[in-house]
């Protein structure tokens, strides 16, 4: 090497790697190599991803996408649906609930849209405008017999202009749950009518030492179920979020500013929220409700069928009991399966199965709503179609971990979320992103709700 | 070769034909051509598009319609209440992860001089963090400081160190300190790793000197070996500054921006207005202010290093 | 006075221990969770040690079997992704794009510095300097162009994207390495060669590519640890397993509140190995090449 020759300057350049060592090291480098080249052709020669999880099989096969919730159970009833199907081919993808979203918008944006997709009644009106998704009953015309059967709030999810879009996967409410036992420990047989007696009765359950934190709500900006659950809270009161297209919840005075002051106390002045309320998303404040460690939670209701009936140590504590606050209202949602526009100008051969596929799931085989009723009887998810109601067997389910009765009442009592336009998806990432602001202190309860209002009006 | 074989070789060289010697222009374009080429395509010219979608109203939810709205992206979001918070945001994680990335590098330079029995095994311990990831080193930090199921506060309540959990990821204040520690075990094996080269280039002859002078550990430290640390000292600081505004996967497995804003900065500000907010017009004018910070930083670090003396 | 120094000596094996706490614990953890059931992993205080051991999620990532502990949970919504089967295809990605770009930096690179070291010529010194000095740009201020660009060009979701962006990346600091090495090797040396009748490529491979072997061995692992750790380009420009880079992968599952953590820690176990092991093995290069990367002189 250069070191042998004067005046190289190689030997004397500092940046050089140690010279003696290079030459010591070339030698024993190449085993390494060696290995790592091999391991690199092994990999390379694996073979491509199974035809379920790649988007192999081009033209004949349905992309389905779906959030990541009980993944096992849609691979089932696409078994099914294959089968009774034979020649059609779906594969399914699934991405968190939390980027779903995003996710979205980056496929049918970036040119790989899929063919049918969840997705919920806050979004509709961005995907119609964006031309994401297309009108179903013009499509698949066999859907419009189902539509008498279901809750208005749901048809009105599912419904822009005059044109439906979907066929409900499920619909549900936010509702209050609670710990019957814990209560019962710390002297109470009645759950909160009120927030203001919920709070005392957190007070209470924390000062006997039954619970830290006897509430426990996700608040994380990320998860979309916060602001979902925060508009629960302000139609408990009996307030509204929009009068129409305008805002009402920054107005002082407003059951928006007393359902964020109630938050903010919680977490802050009565201590009996858990702070890492900011941070956990539904399926971490169901493992620790679970665990025992809160009294208190604001959820969808299919998460006391799980509480009740999963592997948690509490199992069979929980009751639910109407919302809290002088009109006991609630904010009722429904999730579906939309038909793309891309599937709907692919050619007679995709959407003809793609209308088959949104059958199957969201409407009747055989006569019956089998998928829908699955998940009623499996995971206890809500549903938008009524006559399920006066189905015996889903009537017993829903009495094992909940109360029928009960659940018909709130659901009386619920209304869909105000203000849905074609920029609530976007105005709503803002809004969660101020209310953990206000909860965690960075900023005022009325600064944040004109933050909200200020953003709204940016957007319009 | 015989030095005497060197000198005839180095005669019939200079002597030698051109066409030995010098390429032709083809090669010489055309070796170099397409490197620079390449990225030019991938420097230049997204900077440029990013300028001009940046003068533009580009909503990814209202497509085809791209008018000209000349510096009303700019001001939207340098007036918005999220840059201000991102801005500061930035400024405060810079201004204390830049010197304490500084002193630790240093602290384990030092460490790793030392005739240590294990030294050898330290040394390459040290890249390690490095080395992988950036995402992954963010979400082992997450699975150590979450709230409820965190490894940090099981070995807190476990010691009886605390008798709670402690937020670590959502009180605004130690989310903050969480990135800036996730962000200094990513990032100090870079400057320890300098900071050494350093030290061992520095003669024992003379540390030997100012010992025979009577120079204690600390004396010996600060007007010894800090003096001729210049070099690589201020090529750490400019350097992590850099990496400082361009911190973007650790707060995107950690955190997500939050809770609220607190831990929202400048380039996750950028992401969040074009892929959630989907306003192309306003992600490309911040994207933009950006850059222009960035190089103003490369010039800076360009201008020491050529003082230094250094031939680019 | 020795007793001085034992104090002394025993402080810094403290602060040894202690430094190799601090970078191992995290490694060691995710280590742990990835060898947990998922109940395990919330008992507090957790089990450090795995108790029970389960290798039930490394199978189901590998094979799709879902593991037992999930199912006997009965109505628990269960804590898995589609996501996490294709952890290995992501892997696959990344070695592909990483060998890619090592590649493009071996072949053009070495090429491009050659030249650069070796001829003067008009334009030359102009090209060398735009090149030397967008190395230090950084992803973030044109990561948001680029994914515009690239979706202008239809190149959204490929593999090939990858290569030529992280390439771009890489390239200056491969010729900046490889400038300064071939010009440290005498001319002398490919001038006799050629004299005794090799042609230029012949003198290149034979005399001078051995002599610079160490530069091109740090910066072959350089652009393959950035390549292969890179993480915003890959999130911006792919969105199928066709050219999701492993990075990408793991850090979805990460955000997923509804995969269990023991699934998120066998992602990001999966996710290291390789970089560690080229930053073990390549090591004295990587460091060398660290050191004249930043230009810094002593």
């Amino acid at each position: 090497m250069a070191a042998s020759r004067p005046g190289s300057g190689l030997a004397s350049d500092p940046r050089a790697p140690n010279v003696r060592t290079g030459r010591r090291r070339r030698a024993t480098r190449r085993p390494p190599v060696l290995a790592l080249v091999v391991l690199a052709l092994v990999l390379v020669a694996a073979c491509s991803p199974p035809r379920e999880l790649s988007g192999g099989g081009g033209k004949n096969t349905l992309q389905f996408v779906a959030w990541s919730y009980s993944i096992e159970t849609i691979n089932d009833n696409i078994k099914q649906f294959e089968t009774a199907n034979p020649g059609t081919d779906v594969q399914l993808s699934d991405y968190a609930w939390n980027d779903y979203h995003d996710v979205m918008a980056t496929k049918f944006t970036g040119g790989s849209p899929p063919d049918v997709q969840y997705s919920s009644d806050h979004w509709l009106q961005e995907w119609v405008s964006a031309g994401w998704i297309a009108p179903i009953e013009e499509h698949c015309p066999e859907v419009g017999q189902y539509k008498s059967e279901w809750a208005p709030y749901a048809t009105q999810g599912m419904t822009y202009n005059g044109k439906l879009y979907g066929l409900p996967y499920y619909a549900d409410l936010v509702i209050l749950i609670y710990n019957d036992k814990m209560l019962r420990q710390a002297g109470f047989n009645q759950p909160p009518q009120t927030w203001e007696e919920l709070t005392s009765q957190a007070l209470a359950i924390k000062q006997k030492g039954i619970a830290k934190y006897p509430v426990n709500i996700p608040l994380k900006k990320d998860d979309p179920w916060s602001i979902e659950i925060f508009y629960s809270l302000v139609y408990s009161l009996g307030g509204h979020m929009f009068d129409g297209e305008n805002p009402v919840f920054a107005r002082p005075g407003s059951e928006a500013g007393r359902a964020l002051q109630w938050l903010v106390d919680a977490r802050d002045k009565h201590k009996v929220m858990d702070p890492a309320s900011l941070e956990v998303s539904e399926p971490d404040v169901v493992k620790t409700m679970g665990a025992g460690k809160h009294a208190f939670t604001v959820l969808a209701k299919y998460n006391l069928a799980e509480l009740n009936q999963g592997n948690h140590s509490q199992k069979g504590n929980f009751k639910t009991a109407l919302m809290p606050g002088s009109s006991h209202a609630t904010v009722g949602f429904v999730r579906f399966y939309a038909l793309s526009s891309a599937a709907a100008k692919a050619g007679k051969d995709k959407l003809t199965q793609s209308c088959k596929l949104l059958n199957y799931f969201g409407g009747k085989s055989d006569g019956e709503y089998k998928v829908v009723k699955r998940w009623a009887l499996e995971k206890g998810l809500g549903f938008a179609n009524l006559p399920l109601y006066s189905d015996p067997e889903v009537q017993k389910a829903i009495n094992s971990w909940g109360d029928a009765k009960l659940e018909r009442q709130q659901a009386q009592l619920a209304r869909s979320k105000e203000g849905l336009t074609r920029f609530w998806g976007t105005w709503d990432i803002s809004a969660r992103e101020q209310i953990s602001a206000a909860v965690s202190g960075q900023v005022g309860v009325q600064q944040a709700l004109t933050s909200m209002e200020k953003r709204w009006a940016e957007l319009r | 070769m015989g030095g005497a074989t060197l000198a005839r070789t180095r005669r019939r060289a200079q002597a030698g034909g051109g066409a030995v010697r010098t390429a032709s222009s083809l090669y010489r374009w055309g070796s170099v051509a397409p490197v620079v080429a390449l990225i030019a395509l991938f420097t230049l010219f997204p900077l440029a598009y990013a300028a001009w979608t940046s003068v533009r109203g580009v909503l990814l939810t209202q497509p085809g319609s791209t008018p000209f709205v000349g510096s009303d992206n700019y001001a939207d979001v340098i007036r918005g209440s999220a840059f201000h918070g991102a801005a500061r945001n930035s400024l405060l994680f810079t201004a204390v992860t830049v010197p304490l990335v500084t002193v630790l590098g240093l602290a384990v330079a030092l460490l790793l001089n030392q005739r240590l029995p294990g030294v050898g095994a330290l040394r390459v311990l040290v890249l390690l963090p490095w080395s992988i990831p950036l995402v992954s080193a963010g979400i082992m930090w997450r699975l150590l400081l979450h709230g409820n199921f965190g490894a940090l506060n099981g070995a807190l309540l476990q010691l009886g160190i605390v008798d709670h959990d402690i937020p670590w990821l959502s009180s605004p204040r130690l989310a903050m300190w969480s990135v800036v520690a996730a962000h200094l075990w990513r990032e100090f094996p870079l400057p320890a790793v300098l900071f050494l080269a350093g030290l061992q280039t520095i003669p024992t002859s003379v540390l030997d000197a100012a010992r025979v002078d009577g120079a204690g550990t600390w004396q010996r430290f600060r007007f010894v070996i800090l003096p001729l640390l210049k070099a690589p000292l201020l090529i750490v600081l400019v350097y992590e500054t850099m990496i400082a505004i361009a911190v973007f996967d650790l707060v995107y497995v950690l955190t997500g921006g939050g809770p609220g804003t607190a831990t929202t900065l400048i380039s996750w500000l950028a992401y969040v207005i074009t892929f959630r907010f989907l306003n192309l017009g306003q992600g490309a004018a911040l994207s933009f202010l950006i850059s222009l910070a960035i190089l103003a930083l490369i010039s800076l670090y360009i201008r020491i290093v050529r003082v230094e003396g250094e031939t680019p | 006075m020795k007793g001085r120094r034992a104090l002394g000596r025993a402080l810094l094996a403290v602060a040894g221990l202690a430094l190799a706490a601090f970078i191992l614990v995290p490694f060691l953890w995710a280590l742990s969770a990835s060898l947990q059931t998922e109940t395990a992993l919330f008992k507090r205080p957790p089990d450090w040690i795995p108790r029970p051991f389960t290798v039930a999620n490394y199978e189901y990532v590998l094979t799709g079997k879902v593991p037992a502990a999930y199912e006997q949970r009965g109505l628990l919504r269960s804590p898995i992704t589609q996501e996490a089967r294709l952890l290995p295809w992501g892997l696959q990605n990344s070695f592909l794009v990483a060998l890619g770009v090592v590649a493009l930096n071996l072949v053009l690179g070495t090429i491009a510095s050659y030249t650069f070291a070796r001829e003067r010529f008009r334009g030359g010194r102009v090209a060398l300097l735009f090149v030397l000095g967008s190395r230090l740009l950084v992803p973030v201020a044109v990561a948001i162009p680029i994914y515009m660009t690239l979706q202008r060009l239809g190149l959204l979701d490929t593999k090939l994207a990858l290569v030529l962006v992280h390439g771009a990346f890489t390239l200056p600091f491969t010729i900046w390495v490889l400038t300064l090495f071939f010009q440290a090797i005498p001319r002398e040396l490919e001038e006799a060669a050629m004299l005794d009748g090799c042609g230029r490529f012949s003198a290149l491979r034979r005399v001078v590519l051995p002599l610079a072997a160490p530069g091109l061995a740090a910066v072959g692992s350089f652009s393959f640890l950035f390549s292969y750790n890179e993480f915003l380009f890959a999130l911006l420009t792919t969105s199928t397993v066709r050219s999701k880079t492993i990075p990408v992968m793991i850090s979805a599952i990460s955000v997923n509140p509804d995969a269990s953590y023991t699934l998120i820690s066998v992602g990001i176990i999966m996710a290291i190995i390789a970089p560690i092991a080229v930053a073990l093995l390549f090591r004295r290069y990587i460091v060398s090449g660290l050191i004249s990367s930043l230009g810094e002189r002593t």
